[in-house]
């Protein structure tokens, strides 16, 4: 065997078998919780052992490095309960199939996209409520995203390519197919969402530098408009939610509709998209992160509604939450910032529409995610909620998210080079070469 | 005669609402304008009320908290400040003699209300349905939550859910408008959208010449321009076809309003309560409306009238059309009282679960869920509260079971019970400790708390009392350097106290406007200022005028004043214009660098700096004030002197001619001409005079026209005018009664000292709306030099002396009154007319103002200490340059504390309290029983000064329990509009009461909020005498508890407390209760 294959072997066996070993303190809910993070500290040690001897990661290491970390950070922040405690066995079983997928050959990574997919379908049926029916749209979008991964494992081009793309669509969500991702976001326990917005778009990513030089000019040309009606889409159904999990899915849509839009008219994917990806991946994340602290407190069910005044009694919670929130409206110096302005800098932008359609959806943003940092920090004190400011392990998962935008924000994006593979791309240009 | 039955019958309908909005209107203040503030009662028109219950109604009406949240008061008692047996003595009427047993323990009932109290048990709080938080006690809270189990019941849902139908019915239109019920259930926001209009309309017609484009057609009244302009929006609030509607209303505010009411079908025996809520929706403004309604003489009133009226018919209107389409909206009923009762009878599940959807109380599934079906009915709705009683309700008890169990366990911790111990006491006692809780909401722990609060101060204000009574030194005979006479205000014993201790100097307290209800005209001022109480009127009239007309620096005062003047319009003309600031910013921007950064970096030598300057160019004139009345003489020349002036102001207005063309025979002329026109018998002017203005008899003939309809100048008007002029001044008999009132309530009536000083007070400040709160509350919000100076000129007069020798007050020739004034934020005093001042008394005046510089350096370092921003102490140096800094500084929010931390009301003689630091907390009012056979003088005094006294404690009170809503709010955010209030931000009601930064330290209050203490020395049958005269006023105030009443008895040297039952109650020694 290869060092390639040892080490994609490798990385992910560092979660999965931590997941399986969490079993053992199952009973345990604090002993699991810290046996979790530890295995992420493992699992984030081992991707910087090895990050040099990688050669599958078309994504080059920053994601591989994001990962543990992100779902270190989740883990963190989560409270010490025992209903929690699937989420933190299933947020490492992810990262195990997400290092796999993005350090792997091409036909195990999607085998295990397949699974990834089949899981999360499946948990989304299991947490399904009446009350929700939407999440059906849900479960049917990541059952097709699974299916199509399977084809595209065994179909040949220019089918297993448009099922590539397909998956693409659903892990990186886009309109029509978003509805998957909102639904995980909204109704996969703990603090797996947290995760998984990082997870998705990075698998989706990683699948996309390989997919989208091949793809025809009619599809770039659908998907170019697909995503800027995805982007007016996201903003405006995200100005009309009052929950806060439906807000940063709906928001994300949005930003990650542009970087669609982006990725459609220069068919490639440039360091600062990269960036942009995985900064407004990581502040949604924590902007999750931070809603699991209010729900620590109220209860998973409460009603963002009722939550308000935390501004006095919180305030460790407030600057990181508002920095957060800043980060997310795309306010310099944080990683959206940066990423954007980079994307516009390194693409002729001929389309007046899509400036003006970027420009809504940031304006949007600036509008839904300041209401939201208003309604639940201001306003009158309640005196019958109980006020608690952040426990260590909150302040600390918080500072690593917003440490993490920062450096994304000031690094220089060169840091981040991404591996075109030329070679299979050039194979996959000739197997559709029947349809120019 | 139909139709006369008809307006008949119309009219009355509109006096009974006339009558019912009055009645509505008691809820709410009247609020003065700014620059003339008046501490006032929020809730003065409750006083009818008792104390707690005015509170509960305050809370009702307005959500305003009447007492300090309970953290407070538990910090209180944790620093000492509130005493544990002051908390049992406040607590001892509500502990019923009960009790459980807890292992061996027994718990009494009086222990768990003490520990309520104290540790914050009854704090509600919600328990969230899945607690995740870690807590190291969740095992026991588990436990004892399953020991709660079997005894804990809950009501079923259905009952739960009618019970609340049927409380909301009852609420409608009492505690809650048809808007309100809109918003707490279908998540409307119709109270905030009326609000928002009631605000843009009430700033644009309220305005007194602040905004530079004024609201057209004001003069048609509030309603009136409100219909004329807002027919013209295009969609006010999204109601549809709003201005169709708003041209179709009624003429009359009165038919609009029943109109509107009809239209909401609200029942006649409810539109009072119904229209009080519409009124404290918006307090502020609606006070200063109620307030303007009130003064018919107010120029702005005149101008534009507005009344509750017009107020609450645009304000109905509003609730009306939102109401209707919201209800058809969501629920497909009519917006009317009746409809949406019944919708409440027939569908209460989905009445239930709109109502907690839009309170946030239910799961976020759920609230989707009501969400999607909000525009629904139907059997979804059963359904999900069939799922909500299947899967949230038992969450919903057990969290409840949890949050008893948590109390229970930190009631033990508080009263060391063993947890062990607790869990093994019997479910049922716990449930009963647990009754006990809740039958003790935190509710009612602030008059419990209240009361503790005062009983400490009170004890050791009446300890420090006593033991000057029992220990009381013999009072001096020999004849002081000087007597002064302060305001009561609370500001002035500090001063008082170190003016005593720097020299033999007596003084005293009296309110201050010194007995002379002035209106005052300040020299080139064009508004008069009224110099009394607001609950007062005047009758005199006084102005300030040059000592000498002769003098040159008159007309160059003059001159130089309306350069100044004119210079000012033209920067305010070039700031407001539509083009002009473009180019200004760019030519005179940097110019205003100057009083930028003069201001902010070198606040008191730019203040001198300016000063200097304005005084080289415009030279200060030394003045008198016109104390006597004018004789029929000089009335008529004054006013021929003013007409001169109109008509000369006239012919070069009207017609563009220059001074040199205008003769005064023309003048003259044309001032007959004028006023006697109306008459018929035409004063004929000189045709030389006509001819050398270039005027023809038609010109001539326009001019007078004009004269009489633009520039009021008519018989009619003249006589007016004459009339107003003969108000000025003072006839003899009026100065010697003033001199002889005021010298006899302040006790001053022998051994008068060589110089007598009546010291006034006023503050200086930079960048403050609130300026006028720091001066005298007594004098209108207004300083109170005016005052100080009509009763010295009175009782220097000789003639007012030998009337006053008559009735018993002999006044030594050597006596001579001076007029004074403490500026309370510099402490400095300035004395004033010492040019009328014997040159026999220079001596004694420059050691009078020696002490008085040397006791305002002593009140400066003690005021120092209580600034929080002076952490160590400052020498008296350091004292009087950071006072000095503080008034100048355009920063500073808090340029002195004001009457921060008042607490009592003191009616004796001043060798009671002399020597003892009351800490500027009490109001001193000199008062000698002996003096006041009659009674006559503490009738005035309790009615009077005690009244302002109350206003001003309940003002600090309100403001400091509840700032948000009886308070201003933060000084940071306020906003001058129309130059007659504050707002919060650019768009709020009219606020309230005192700023935060005038009442509160940071996050805890400054001002111990506690109701009035009066204390009178005098016997109690005298007062009991008084009380049962004056029932409205004094009555209210002891029976109610608005205010403590203690009396001295002179003869024993006891204290006794008033009961609100009438009894005295003879005050323990040793207790203090």
């Amino acid at each position: 065997m290869t060092d390639a294959v040892i080490i994609s072997l490798l990385l992910p066996a560092v979660p999965i078998i931590g997941a399986m070993l969490g079993f053992l303190v199952w009973s345990q809910p604090e002993k699991l919780k810290i046996w979790s993070v530890v295995v992420t500290v493992l699992s984030l040690l081992s991707v910087i052992g090895m990050s040099g001897r990688l050669t599958g990661a078309t994504v080059g290491p920053l994601l591989l490095y994001l990962l543990p970390l992100t779902a270190g950070a989740s883990l963190l922040g989560a409270p010490a309960h025992q209903q929690h405690r699937l989420s933190w066995v299933l947020t490492l079983l992810f990262l195990g199939l997400g290092l796999g997928i993005l350090t792997s050959q091409q036909i195990v990574g999607q085998i295990a996209v397949m699974v990834l997919l089949g899981l999360i379908t499946f948990f989304l049926y299991w947490y399904h409520n009446p009350l929700w029916p939407r999440s059906w749209w849900g479960i049917c979008v990541y059952g097709l995203g699974s299916l199509s991964s399977g084809l595209a494992t065994i179909a040949s081009p220019p089918v297993s390519a448009m099922a590539s793309l397909l998956v693409c669509a659903v892990l990186l969500p886009l309109l029509p197919l978003h509805q998957g991702y909102v639904s995980a976001l909204t109704r996969l326990p703990g603090s797996l969402p947290a995760f998984i917005v990082l997870l998705l778009p990075a698998i989706g990513l990683h699948s996309l530098i390989t997919v989208i030089p091949t793809v025809p000019d009619v599809a770039t040309s659908t998907i170019t408009i697909v995503a800027l009606i995805g982007a007016l889409y996201g903003s405006i159904k995200a100005l009309a939610q009052s929950r806060v999990r439906l807000l940063l899915g709906y928001g994300s849509l949005s930003f990650f509709s542009i970087f669609w839009w982006f990725a459609a008219v220069s068919r490639t994917i440039t360091p600062q998209a990269l960036v942009f990806l995985a900064a407004l991946a990581v502040v949604t994340s924590g902007l999750l992160m931070s809603w699991q602290v209010v729900r620590t407190r109220y209860g998973d069910d409460v009603d963002p509604q009722a939550i308000i005044g935390l501004v006095k009694k919180m305030p460790q919670f407030t600057v990181l939450f508002s920095l957060l929130a800043l980060a997310a409206m795309g306010l310099p110096p944080f990683g959206v910032f940066t990423g954007f302005i980079g994307m516009l800098l390194t693409t002729a932008l001929t389309s007046f529409v899509a400036l003006l359609v970027m420009m809504i959806a940031w304006l949007a943003a600036s509008w839904y995610i300041l209401d939201m940092v208003q309604r639940l920090l201001f306003g009158r004190e309640r005196s019958d909620l109980r006020y608690e400011d952040l426990r260590r392990s909150e302040l600390a998962s918080l500072l690593v998210i917003l440490l993490i935008v920062i450096a994304l924000g000031i690094a220089p994006s060169s840091l981040f080079g991404i591996t075109q593979p030329p070679s299979n791309a050039e194979a996959v240009k000739e197997a559709v070469s029947w349809n120019r | 005669m139909e139709s006369l039955d008809s307006s008949m019958n119309i009219e009355t309908r509109r006096m009974e609402l006339r009558g019912v909005i009055r009645l509505a209107g008691e809820v709410i203040a009247q609020y003065w304008p700014m620059r003339t503030f008046v501490h006032h009662n929020p809730l003065h028109s409750l006083e009818y009320l008792p104390f707690e219950e005015a509170v509960r109604r305050g809370n009702q009406f307005m959500g305003g908290n009447g007492y300090l949240p309970s953290h407070m008061y538990r910090a209180y008692l944790k620093s000492g400040r509130i005493q544990p047996r002051h908390l049992d003595g406040a607590l001892s009427s509500l502990v019923q003699n009960k009790r459980v047993v807890c292992g061996s323990r027994p718990i009494t009932h009086g222990e768990v209300l003490r520990t309520c109290l104290t540790e914050g048990l009854c704090t509600p709080v919600i328990e969230p349905l899945d607690s995740q938080l870690h807590d190291s006690s969740q095992g026991l809270i588990d436990h004892l939550a399953t020991r709660l189990n079997s005894v804990m019941t809950f009501p079923d849902v259905q009952e739960r859910v009618r019970a609340i139908a049927e409380g909301d019915e009852a609420a409608l239109c009492r505690w809650l408008t048809l808007s309100h019920w809109c918003d707490d259930t279908l998540g409307t926001e119709i109270v905030q959208q009326i609000n928002d209009q009631m605000i843009k309309w009430c700033e644009a017609y309220l305005d007194e010449a602040h905004a530079t484009w004024t609201m057209p057609g004001r003069e048609k009244g509030l309603y009136g321009a409100w219909k004329a302009l807002a027919v013209h929006e295009w969609s006010s609030c999204g109601i549809v076809d709003s201005g169709k509607k708003i041209s179709q209303l009624p003429d009359h505010p009165e038919d609009a309003l029943l109109e509107s009411m009809d239209a909401l079908g609200i029942p006649a025996e409810l539109r009072q309560d119904y229209l009080s809520l519409q009124l404290t929706a918006l307090p502020g403004w609606a006070g200063f409306i109620k307030w303007r309604a009130e003064e018919r003489d107010y120029p702005w009133q005149q101008a534009y009238p507005a009344g509750l009226v017009k107020f609450l018919a645009i304000r109905v209107w509003y609730a009306r059309e939102l109401v209707q389409q919201a209800c058809k909206d969501y629920l497909d009923i009519d917006g009317r009282y009746e409809a949406v009762v019944a919708y409440m009878r027939e569908y209460p599940d989905e009445y239930y679960l709109r109502r907690q959807r839009a309170a946030g109380r239910l799961p976020a599934l759920y609230a989707e869920e009501v969400d999607r079906l909000s525009h629904r009915k139907g059997q979804s709705w059963n359904n999900i509260l069939t799922r909500y009683r299947a899967e949230v309700i038992p969450r919903l008890q057990a969290a409840v079971r949890r949050g008893a169990a948590r109390r229970l366990l930190a009631l033990a911790r508080s009263l060391n019970i063993e947890a062990p111990v607790l869990i093994e006491t019997a479910p049922a006692d716990l449930k009963q400790v647990v009754d006990w809780m809740e039958a003790f909401p935190e509710l009612d722990h602030g008059p419990v708390w209240l009361k503790a609060l005062e009983a400490g101060y009170q004890e050791q204000l009446l300890g420090q009392l006593r033991a000057r009574t029992e220990n009381a030194a013999p009072s001096e005979t020999a004849r002081p350097y000087s007597q002064s006479v302060y305001c009561i205000d609370v500001r002035s014993e500090p001063f008082r106290r170190h003016l005593e201790s720097v020299g033999h100097h007596e003084t005293y307290g009296f309110a201050g406007f010194f007995a002379a209800f002035i209106r005052y005209r300040a020299l080139g001022k064009a508004h008069d200022t009224e110099q009394f109480p607001v609950i007062m009127r005047a009758k005199n009239e006084v102005w300030e005028i040059p000592r000498s007309y002769g003098d040159q620096t008159v007309s160059l005062h003059a001159a130089r004043a309306k350069w100044v003047h004119a210079g000012h319009t033209l920067l305010h003309d070039l700031k407001e214009n539509v083009v002009t600031p473009y180019v200004m910013v760019e030519s005179l921007g940097w110019f205003y660098g100057l009083p930028i950064f003069g201001k902010t970096l070198v606040p008191v030598l730019y203040q001198r700096l300016t000063a200097w300057l304005r005084r080289l160019f415009v030279p200060s004139l030394a003045t008198t004030l016109t104390i006597d009345k004018l004789a029929l003489r000089e009335t008529a020349e004054m006013l021929e002197t003013e007409q001169h002036a109109v008509i000369r102001r006239a012919l070069h207005e009207q017609l563009g001619l220059r001074s040199s063309r205008i003769t005064s025979a023309l003048v003259e002329g044309l001032r007959q001409r004028a006023l006697t026109v109306e008459t018929g018998q035409e004063t004929q002017i000189a045709a030389g005079e006509i001819e050398r203005a270039g005027l023809t008899p038609e010109t001539l003939n326009a001019l007078v026209e004009t004269l009489r309809r633009q520039y009021d100048l008519t018989a009619r008007s003249a006589s007016r005018h004459k009339e107003r002029l003969t108000r000025t001044g003072f006839t003899l008999e009026e100065q010697v009664l003033t001199v002889d009132t005021a010298l006899r309530m302040m006790g001053l009536t022998k051994n008068f000292a060589r110089l007598v000083l009546f010291c006034a007070h006023g503050s200086t400040s930079d960048n403050n709306p609130f300026e006028s709160a720091l001066d005298c509350g007594a004098c209108g919000g207004n300083e109170g030099n005016p005052n100080a100076r009509v009763l010295a000129m009175m009782a220097n007069s000789q003639k007012v002396r030998e009337q006053l020798a008559k009735v018993g007050i002999d006044i030594p020739s050597d006596t001579h009154f001076l007029a004074g004034q403490m500026d309370t934020t510099t402490d400095v005093v300035r004395l004033f007319d010492l040019e009328d001042a014997p040159p026999t008394h220079r001596a004694d005046i420059a050691r009078l103002q020696e002490d008085l510089k040397e006791a305002s350096a002593f009140t400066s370092q003690e005021r120092c200490m209580r600034f929080p921003d002076i952490q160590q102490g400052v020498t008296e140096t350091d004292a009087v340059t950071h006072v000095r800094k503080r008034s100048t500084d355009w920063s500073q929010v808090r340029p002195e504390w004001g009457l921060s931390n008042n607490t009592s009301f003191l009616i004796a003689r001043r060798e009671l309290t002399k020597g003892l630091d009351l800490e500027g907390r009490v109001f001193l009012h000199s008062y000698d029983y002996r003096e006041d056979p009659s009674n006559r003088l503490l009738e005035v005094i309790l009615t009077g000064p005690q009244v302002v006294a109350q206003w001003i404690n309940m003002e600090h009170y309100f403001s400091a329990v509840d700032n948000d809503v009886y308070g201003s709010g933060s000084k940071i955010y306020h906003n001058v509009v129309g130059r007659l209030g504050i707002m919060s931000g650019p768009w709020s009601d009219l606020r309230l009461g005192l700023a935060r930064q005038t009442v509160m330290n940071g996050d805890v209050p400054y001002h111990e909020p506690m109701r009035l203490l009066t204390i009178v020395a005098a016997p109690r049958e005298r007062i009991d005498k008084l009380i049962a005269r004056h029932h409205d006023v004094l009555k209210h105030f002891y029976h109610n508890e608005w205010v403590h009443l203690v009396a001295l008895e002179p003869e024993e040297g006891i204290l006794y407390r008033y009961r609100p039952t009438g009894e005295w109650v003879r005050i323990d020694a040793v207790t203090g209760s």
